[in-house]
């Protein structure tokens, strides 16, 4: 029987000196994954399978299966390949992979080592927002520690493979937790996405192949060198196996980073972990994958589960694990102006639903909030909305038009009740 | 005669070794300018340009594209504060306000070099510490208009003395 509430990733969570090389080696099977595979009793193609197997899903919103990702690096071309760690983590209400560079970051590493060894890359970059200074600090010296000890560099543990590992810090800008922004930005430009295809995979960094992976889906890949897909398959579901990291933040008495199986109750969660809301406080709205994910009524709530599916069959997603708890004295209306205005700055301006999209619905709320606005302004967010989807290289325009869009079906009423007041003063702009 | 001086050339002549390309080093080279000087000056990007091969053009759309570059002087401290979905709701606005109070009291005694600057700060990727601010790199979790009044009457004295 699996336990019920796995330590795959946050092994070290609650140790002293919890990021030390020695705390990981000695109380997190430090290393011993890269000891098997470059010693040899796992080959490269076993590696993959393994970690198909697993059914491992990228951990950074997509979902994308990770084995598979893999293989997409096209094993012909003997040329430089490159790994990303995507540690960029802007979705606004995550903030687990700084809880992992915090208390783990070695097994970050050590999972990039396995990682570069199953797409043939020797040189790997750990992206990081510039906003998380101390967690820099840790990643750095986590990486200086893992050199001294042989684990990184030139000729890994006799192994004759090479691997070298740098960081690298962002500017500020949502944008470069999307994987090509990420490596526009590591080219030294603006955050920009890229077009696909070509996907990184086949031409990334410097047009090279480039496997981008999130901070902890790395994390997990040791785990499953030491205790097999099989195992790891003891937790989760069928179609989200593993355990999950999940950033729950509001009116709770404990918000934090949590480490659950997928599929864990949404109210466990609240209950146990977190200790339930503040007193005299109750759900009105959550949030359940991010800022771009759309809003669930408490009565979508009911029953819910943290997994891809249970998510997406209430039209929403898990994204990230960010959870936001909007307790009963929020206003809507404002959250919805502070989620807009949040994507109206961070869109990089390439594509013109994006960069117009986000601005007149931050205009349109500007005007809601202000009591200014016209009497049909939640048709026409709906209307922007909807032509924001789909059309532009990258999903940020997606991910404001998405919880507009459940704002306005959803909640309405406090919406309209804005427009009511502002008729009822004879404000409205004719 | 360089405008970084010795520390800091040395520092920017390691990152364009550093990376596959020069154009790679743009990113890291502004951070340790502005770690150094609080900003990037014109005559930065020109010695970039003419020293050390960085396109004035491909450096400038990098600091106009990312929100921690300054082309503009800083104050002594920089108050980043969050004002993403958590931290509005745990009581970003009121405390906005309190800090926005506090610097226009400081500049009316002490002139436009008072010591704060405030910037109302997208996300800062610390949502179970809300409401959360940045003082330049330390952050100050749980930043409500108490402990604002506290910091800022702790501080002002001192830095402004």
């Amino acid at each position: 029987m699996a336990q019920d509430k796995p330590r795959i990733i946050l092994r070290t969570e609650g140790l002293a000196n919890p990021r030390a090389l020695k705390t990981y080696i000695e109380h997190a099977e430090g290393y011993t994954a890269i000891k098997k595979v470059l010693g040899g009793a796992v080959t490269r193609e076993q590696l993959i399978e393994e970690v198909k197997a697993s059914g491992l899903r990228g951990r950074g919103g997509a979902g994308f299966p990770t084995g598979l990702k893999w293989t997409f690096v096209p094993q012909s071309d003997t040329g430089p390949k490159y790994l990303i760690c995507n540690n960029d983590e802007s979705e606004p209400g995550t903030f687990k992979d700084r809880h992992i560079c915090t208390v783990n970051p070695h097994q970050v590493i050590e999972g990039m080592v396995l990682a570069a060894f199953a797409i043939k890359a020797n040189k790997g970059y750990i992206y990081t927002r510039w906003e998380f200074q101390e967690e820099i600090g840790y990643l750095v010296e986590a990486i200086k520690e893992a050199y001294a000890a042989g684990f990184l560099g030139k000729n890994i543990l006799g192994s004759g493979f090479d691997f070298d590992l740098d960081h690298y810090s962002g500017a500020g800008a949502y944008i470069c937790g999307e994987e090509t922004g990420l490596i526009s930005s590591l080219e030294g430009k603006k955050g920009q996405p890229k077009v696909k295809p070509p996907f990184p995979a086949v031409s990334g960094y410097l047009g090279r192949p480039t496997i981008v992976n999130n901070t902890e889906t790395l994390a997990n890949v040791p785990w499953i060198v030491n205790h097999g897909a099989k195992e790891f398959r003891q937790y989760g579901t069928e179609k989200s196996p593993g355990s999950k990291l999940f950033s729950i933040s509001g009116a709770l008495v404990r918000p934090g980073v949590y480490e659950v199986p997928l599929g864990y109750p949404f109210e466990r969660l609240v209950q146990e972990e977190c200790g339930g809301y503040l007193p005299g406080r109750s759900l009105q709205a959550l949030i359940p994958g991010g800022a771009s994910a759309p809003l669930l009524t408490p009565e979508e709530v009911k029953g819910l589960t943290l997994d891809y599916e249970a998510m997406a069959s209430r039209g929403t997603m898990l994204g990230s694990g960010a959870i936001m708890i909007i307790d009963d004295r929020q206003v809507l209306a404002e959250l919805l102006k502070v989620t807009i205005e949040f994507f109206a700055h961070e869109s990089c301006g390439q594509c013109t639903p994006c960069r117009e999209g986000t601005g007149w619905l931050n205009n349109i709320m500007d005007g809601v909030l202000g009591g200014t606005a016209k009497p049909d302004s939640v048709e026409r967010m709906r209307t922007v909305a909807k032509h924001m989807g789909g059309k532009t290289i990258c999903a940020l325009s997606d991910a404001c038009a998405m919880p507009v869009t459940s704002y306005v079906q959803k909640f309405s009423g406090q919406l309209q009740a804005y427009l009511a007041q502002a008729a009822a003063a004879g404000s409205h702009v004719k | 005669m360089s405008v970084f001086g010795d520390g800091l050339k040395a520092e920017i002549e390691g990152f364009l070794k550093r990376y596959e390309t020069r154009r790679s080093a743009i990113l890291p080279v502004l951070h340790a300018i502005q770690d150094v000087h609080g900003w990037i000056k014109p005559e930065h990007i020109e010695e970039l340009h003419t020293v050390y091969g960085l396109d004035r053009v491909h450096v400038k759309e990098v600091i106009t594209f990312y929100d921690i570059y300054k082309d503009k002087p800083v104050r002594k401290f920089q108050i980043r504060y969050c004002k993403n979905i958590t931290c509005h709701m745990l009581g970003a606005r009121p405390a906005i306000a309190r800090i926005r109070e506090h610097i226009a009291a400081l500049d009316a005694a002490h002139g436009e070099d008072g010591a704060f600057s405030l910037e109302e700060f997208p996300c800062l990727g610390k949502c179970d510490g809300a409401p959360v601010m940045l003082v330049n790199k330390e952050r100050v979790e749980h930043a409500t208009v108490d402990k604002i009044d506290q910091l800022l009457t702790k501080y002002a004295p001192t830095v402004l003395r």
